[in-house]
């Protein structure tokens, strides 16, 4: 299989996770918040993005003893890193496995705020179609 | 549930050469503090937002009104936010050529007018990056070896003739032996990998970097990955950089995954603020 051109295919999706969540423009100034220097985005978030993304093409580092390929393999479903204090687990993760849909623009979402905190309480459960859109409301922006 | 943020604020996606030069495109440009840029620029936002360039002195902010962090535990939404943000990205570079890319969820306090400060205090710096980083994009590197490490070495062709002699107990310390001996030629192997591919395509391009493995979590390589690297380079070099890696990945133990072009994200720098 000829590699000579790159591509930015469903092979990227994980790179594009990464980039803008990890590499990027930076800067250092009172005016300025930014994912890197607040608890934005929970580690354990942060690891579920990675593990679903990376983990078969990266070779997150796992359990002794895990043969990562296999178990990525199996299924589809790529392996959580085991990590310390009770963080999310698979099983709390394969609900939520989106597919990447370059082509279906971003769609606004209704229903909860931007406060994920209840969110966070219905992830194990949520069993809904992950593509299905409730009507949209642009800024979903609980600020007064 | 974060108690980041400002009464105003504007969220940043990147940085853009708003002066004409540069551009790939046609089409009107934002000019001395204009807010409207390239009338095909119109792309959708993170949440539905409509993102437009806030320009100063040739140099241009992509924003879109957000007083504080996109901030959620629902990693659905999170994805599509990180995707939005690409596409945002991806939409500039197509308008003003290539863009400085900020990192997700980076908000300036203020308003249009703060961004404008802000570009004004920076516009040296932000200059002389939009012009090193003219028609240039990164490249992602990613090399892979297949199958079982199965080295012809004589320490280890010993050991394992001692561990088949050998009693347990002794057996199990060989075993640890074995296993350490193993783990040092292998990663011996990868950096001789590595370095190869390092040096077949140094010559190809503006700037490299390595790429950690795991990237969010940052942990060590596991696996059969040997290694990435971040490539800075013209666009016309792509068939070049993809020459050499057909010539890696003739070797039918090597398999590598090229993509691109990005925005220059693993290049892009930190900077001060105007406060």
């Amino acid at each position: 299989m000829s590699e000579t051109r790159p591509t930015r295919s469903r092979d990227g999706l994980a790179e594009t996770l990464e980039l803008v969540l990890d590499k990027g423009l930076v800067i250092n100034a009172d005016v300025v918040v930014s994912v890197g220097d607040t608890e934005l985005l929970s580690v354990e978030l942060r690891a579920a993005l990675a593990s679903f993304e990376t983990a078969a093409e990266y070779g997150l580092r796992f359990p002794a003893g895990t043969d990562t390929d296999r178990v990525a393999a199996a299924a589809d479903v790529p392996p959580v890193r085991d990590r310390p204090e009770g963080q999310t687990r698979l099983s709390d993760l394969e609900d939520l496995r989106i597919e990447d849909d370059p082509d279906a623009g971003v769609r606004s979402e209704g229903g909860d705020p931007d406060d994920g905190d209840e969110a966070a309480d219905q992830e194990a459960t949520d069993e809904t179609d992950p593509d299905a859109e409730p009507e949209g409301v642009p800024e979903a922006d609980d600020q007064d | 549930m974060t108690e980041v943020g400002f009464a105003e604020g504007r969220y940043l996606y990147c940085v853009v050469d708003a002066s004409g030069p540069g551009a790939e495109r046609d089409g009107e440009r934002a000019d001395r503090e204009g807010v409207d840029a390239a009338r095909e620029f119109s792309p959708e936002g993170i949440e539905g937002g409509e993102p437009y360039v806030v320009g100063s002195d040739g140099v241009g902010a992509v924003v879109q009104p957000r007083g504080e962090p996109f901030d959620s535990d629902d990693l659905r939404r999170v994805k599509r936010w990180l995707l939005a943000h690409q596409r945002v990205v991806d939409a500039a570079g197509q308008a003003f050529g290539t863009p400085l890319p900020f990192r997700f969820d980076t908000i300036h306090e203020g308003d249009d007018d703060a961004v404008r400060e802000w570009l004004r205090s920076e516009r040296d710096a932000l200059r002389a990056n939009l012009d090193a980083f003219a028609g240039k994009w990164e490249y992602r590197v990613t090399l892979t070896v297949d199958g079982e490490f199965d080295p012809d070495d004589e320490e280890l062709s010993d050991l394992r003739a001692r561990i088949d002699a050998a009693g347990e107990g002794e057996a199990f310390l060989l075993e640890k032996q074995y296993e350490r001996r193993l783990t040092d030629l292998e990663r011996e192997r990868d950096d001789r990998l590595a370095a190869d591919l390092r040096e077949r395509l140094a010559p190809l391009v503006a700037d490299v970097e390595p790429v950690e493995s795991g990237g969010v979590l940052d942990e060590g390589p596991a696996g059969n990955r040997v290694t990435g690297l971040a490539l800075l380079a013209q666009r016309e070099q792509e068939s070049a950089i993809g020459s050499e890696l057909d010539e890696v990945v003739a070797d039918p133990d090597l398999d590598v995954e090229f993509t691109g072009p990005w925005p220059p994200y693993s290049f892009a720098p930190e900077l001060g603020g105007s406060g």
